[in-house]
């Protein structure tokens, strides 16, 4: 056994390892500790330790560094000197079996590293999302991390980090796993469009036909994003736009009158008794604004070709049909105003959520594959304020009530702190990557699967590309290294072959 | 200025009741009429023509003497390959008629690494003309992926893309289930895009491209198609002027018949209560010389759904004077036999449904069937409907139907069909 260390004292929330000389420990290793079984103990904080007084010490460095006699040197340094690691029991496993630790490790017992034998009880699921590996500190062992991704997803994933700590690189590591099971379909709401990767590596390059993407400017291949305006009712716009009660029983009045043809009514500037004309006006500066409609020489004409009166009739049906056969449909909404992503990704949900809700009622729920819904900036729609002055929304729904109906939200986000704990704690996996705020960080601990009240400093120093995997699907908080999407899908030699030189065989 | 008529989804032969074959053939010939009465310069057939690739010998006489009409008077007709009438051996009735000279097909390919496309040029009015035509399924935006639409667009003059397929963006909401390829798909900048395939008419104007244009079916094939006519859907084709450019293209409606729409909601009746209600409900209409559809739904509280008596009500509405009588009562279904499990109000959509429920409960591995498997399964019941042509025998005919059969469920036969 290479020993790494030795259980010198502590208590049950941190068991003090002196370091072993030449075996530096690092924050967030895993040691293991034998003994009927063997306890895997994380490392959470790290200090120096000596033997020789403060002021012996003092006195040694200012010889040092006064150059009084660079030949001082400390006798049996190693042995005086050393490092003393803080660590956490976080399992304990017997006979293959992982539990929770109820008691410490035999004092004195040396402590090794951990080895990819030790995590042999981390199964593939059924539906299994790849995450990364486990990671030791800033080593990576080569046992891959999975979540299930009918269960995680159900139950909601949150993905907190700030910019700049590997999570758009993640999102589309697990969308790559992802996009090769029909179980699960997803709408990606892709307000930076760097999913599909037109000119970078992206989804775009999947090898199987499960991955579709709509964009206002979509290339070869893809799917021009067109919404008719009839396809938007009412509700679609709660929770999103903040409407004045008057605006709100204006739209109701002109939803009434005309049906699905209202916004087009609004546009047209048509009056309605019992709607002020400044009202009508407001209105219309609003979908001018948000939807990019207005009327021009008596027609009504679309900014971005995105909200229109013509074509885009079955966009929505289009997309709810591919997320039902299990696809990943990734939207790209960069070119559109905040709202207007929100209010797009609220239609599609919208129509979603009403199927599903139509097939437990008729029993055909199991025979559906999951769906989850990837919302970036999330306390936009989940956030306290929002939900308190604009009343719920879809997604708030979803987070609520998702999980009877089989779909979930892929929630990302760099404030944790503005959503409500209520939907927080219904996000049962978290993939906690790099954060430096520390209220963030509280926010975070106090909402995870796992206690994680001894990681503040942990989860400071991630990484980029370095996450805490908490779930109550997995047994612990697993540290995970995830890979560089490119290298990923490169090393694994999985990328669609381009048949560009084929030459065609043309009937017709 | 020059003039061209577009036209699209004849579907000649779909029709089995004799009046509205008649009814059918009889919306062909007045739109040609119309055409020329308009004095177009040539005119366009954007996929299926016919309803099947080798149609009976009596539409074909007919159709091939109005074709031959029309090029008599000196106006070219181009078309391409339907859903319907296509051949992946080039023995389709198309084919035949381009080699007596009565039709052009501009569908032209150059062989490559890319698919370009050669361009058919009107004589009379220097209209570059070029194309896809329908294919089943996944091939057909395969052909789209693959075109040189760079080689396309380079070209000059005013160019005509004709095309048999639905686009996605312009696909109606209620069939959403088509299969379609995007318009990026498309070469941009064309003066005028001739689509096929659509049953329901449609003018839609996008930047960077000139009109795209689906007239719709001339008359109906399905019965879906004919209870559109009786609600109001008007049919006909589109009327084009153009010089450089194309202007606003005109609707020319087509109505060889009168249409009566009749629907009867039967939900909550008995089936003597339903059957009652349908006799009074027919008795408020005037149905003279009109050809009637009529819709039975709902659910009944009791009794069989065979006990109300099409046969009778026909009689009824006959006597009334309707020309053809169309009685759909998919929608029908009791509550005391829970047979009639999938609503749908045409045969296509309802057979795609049924093979689609059936498909789902099948314990099947192979990702391309569970994807494919009911478009697939629908199109082949189509090619296997293709009759035995006049004057092939048995093994030209089963050589026939096993290389269509080959086609659609994607198989290099050999050439011997085994």
């Amino acid at each position: 056994m290479e020993t790494a260390g030795q259980i010198i004292g502590g208590e049950t929330a941190a068991v003090l390892i002196r370091q072993k000389a030449g075996e530096p420990i690092e924050l967030g290793d895993l040691l293991v500790a034998e003994g009927e079984g063997y306890t895997i103990l994380q490392v959470k904080d790290l200090r120096y330790s000596s033997q020789i007084p403060q002021g012996m010490r003092e006195l040694a460095s200012g010889f040092n560094l006064e150059g009084y006699g660079r030949e001082v040197e400390l006798l049996e340094p190693e042995l005086r000197n050393y490092i003393i690691a803080e660590a956490r029991p976080i399992l304990h496993v017997r006979d293959g079996q992982p539990m929770i630790p109820k008691r410490l490790p035999r004092f004195f017992r040396e402590v090794r590293r951990i080895r990819e034998g030790d995590l042999d009880f981390l199964e593939r699921p059924g539906n299994p999302v790849f995450l990364g590996n486990v990671r030791s500190g800033s080593k990576v062992l080569d046992t891959p991390v999975y979540v299930d991704a009918v269960d995680a997803i159900t139950h909601h994933i949150l993905i907190p980090a700030t910019t700049g700590r590997g999570k758009s690189n993640l999102v589309k590591v697990m969308l790559w796993s992802l996009a090769e099971m029909d179980r699960v379909g997803i709408l990606v709401l892709d307000p930076h469009d760097e999913y599909y990767g037109r000119n970078e590596a992206g989804l775009g390059r999947h090898p199987s036909d499960n991955v579709v993407y709509y964009s206002p400017d979509a290339p070869v291949g893809g799917n021009t994003l067109t919404i008719n305006l009839r396809s938007l009712r009412p509700e679609h716009f709660e929770g999103i736009i903040p409407f004045t009660q008057a605006q709100e029983q204006a739209i109701a009045r002109y939803y009434n009158e005309y049906g699905d043809g209202w916004i087009l009514k609004i546009v047209e500037g048509e009056e309605l008794p019992g709607v002020q004309p400044v009202t009508l006006n407001v209105l219309r500066r609003i979908f001018d604004v948000i939807l990019g409609v207005h009327l021009d020489d008596g027609k009504i004409k679309s900014r971005g070709g995105v909200f229109r009166e013509r074509g885009g009739e079955s966009t929505i049906k289009d997309i709810a049909a591919s997320l039902e056969d299990g696809k990943i449909v990734v939207v790209d909404t960069s070119r559109l105003m905040g709202e207007a992503e929100l209010l797009v990704g609220s239609v599609i949900s919208a129509e979603i959520f009403r199927r599903y809700q139509q097939y437990k009622a008729t029993g055909e729920l199991r025979r559906k594959p999951v769906i989850g819904i990837v919302i970036e900036e999330a306390p936009r729609v989940l956030g306290k304020e929002v939900i308190e002055r604009q009343g719920n929304n879809i997604y708030s729904t979803i987070a609520r009530e998702g999980r009877k109906f089989n779909i979930g939200l892929i929630a990302i986000t760099q404030l944790v702190s503005l959503i409500p704990r209520t939907v927080l704690a219904n996000m049962n996996t978290k993939i906690i990557l790099g954060n430096e705020m520390a209220q963030e960080r509280a926010e975070i601990i106090g909402s995870a699967s796992q206690d994680l009240s001894a990681d503040n400093r942990t989860i400071a120093s991630l990484d980029k590309g370095e996450a805490i995997v908490s779930s109550i699907f997995t047994k612990f908080a697993v540290p995970v290294k995830i890979p560089l999407f490119e290298e990923f899908i490169e090393s694994a030699g999985l990328e669609s072959e381009d048949t560009d030189d084929d030459m065609i065989e043309f009937i017709g | 200025m020059y003039r061209f008529a577009h036209l699209s989804d004849c579907h000649l032969g779909a029709q089995k009741h004799p009046d509205l074959r008649e009814l059918e053939f009889e919306a062909f010939r007045m739109a040609l009429d119309d055409a020329l009465q308009k004095d177009v310069d040539f005119m366009i057939i954007a996929g299926d023509l016919f309803h099947s690739n080798i149609p009976n010998m009596e539409t074909v006489k007919r159709a091939t003497l109005e074709l031959r009409r029309v090029r008599e008077a000196g106006v070219p007709i181009y078309v391409n390959y339907g859903s319907h009438d296509y051949s992946p051996s080039s023995t389709s009735m198309i084919d035949i008629l381009e080699s007596a000279g009565v039709i052009d097909k501009v569908v032209r390919p150059i062989p490559g690494k890319k698919l370009g496309l050669e361009f058919t040029v009107d004589e009379k009015t220097g209209a570059k003309i070029t194309g896809l035509s329908g294919r089943s399924r996944t091939l057909e935006a395969e052909y789209f992926m693959k075109l040189d639409r760079e080689a396309l667009e380079a070209e000059d003059g005013f160019r005509i893309f004709l095309f048999h397929s639905a686009i996605t963006q312009f696909k109606p909401v209620d069939l959403a289930d088509m299969e379609s390829v995007d318009l990026n798909l498309f070469p941009r900048g064309f003066e005028y895009y001739a689509g096929g395939h659509v049953h329901r008419k449609g003018c839609y104007i996008e930047e960077g491209y000139g009109p795209i244009v689906y007239p719709g079916t001339l008359f109906g094939s399905y019965a879906g198609d004919l209870e559109e006519n009786a609600r109001g859907e008007t049919r006909g084709y589109y009327l084009v002027e153009f010089t450089d450019r194309a202007r606003e293209p005109e609707f020319r409606e087509i109505r060889p018949a009168e249409f009566e729409y009749i629907e009867c909601d039967v939900t909550g009746k008995n089936s003597q209560d339903a059957y009652h209600q349908i006799g009074r409900e027919i008795a408020g209409h005037d149905v003279t010389g009109k050809v009637v559809m009529l819709k039975i739904r709902g659910e009944l509280s009791s009794g069989r759904t065979s006990d109300i008596d099409s046969a009778s009500i026909r009689e009824k509405l006959e006597s009334m004077g309707a020309r053809v009588v169309q009685i759909n009562r998919y929608g029908l279904s009791t509550r005391e036999i829970q047979k009639v499990r999938v609503v749908e109000s045409d045969v296509p959509r309802l057979e795609r449904r049924i093979f689609r429920e059936k498909l789902a409960g099948l314990d099947i591995r192979n990702r391309r069937l569970m994807e494919e498997g009911d478009s697939i399964a629908v199109e082949l019941l189509r090619r296997l409907e293709n009759e035995k042509a006049p004057g092939e025998n048995k093994s030209e005919y089963e050589k026939r139907i096993i290389e269509d059969a080959g086609d659609v469920l994607g198989l290099d036969l050999g050439g011997d069909g085994t």
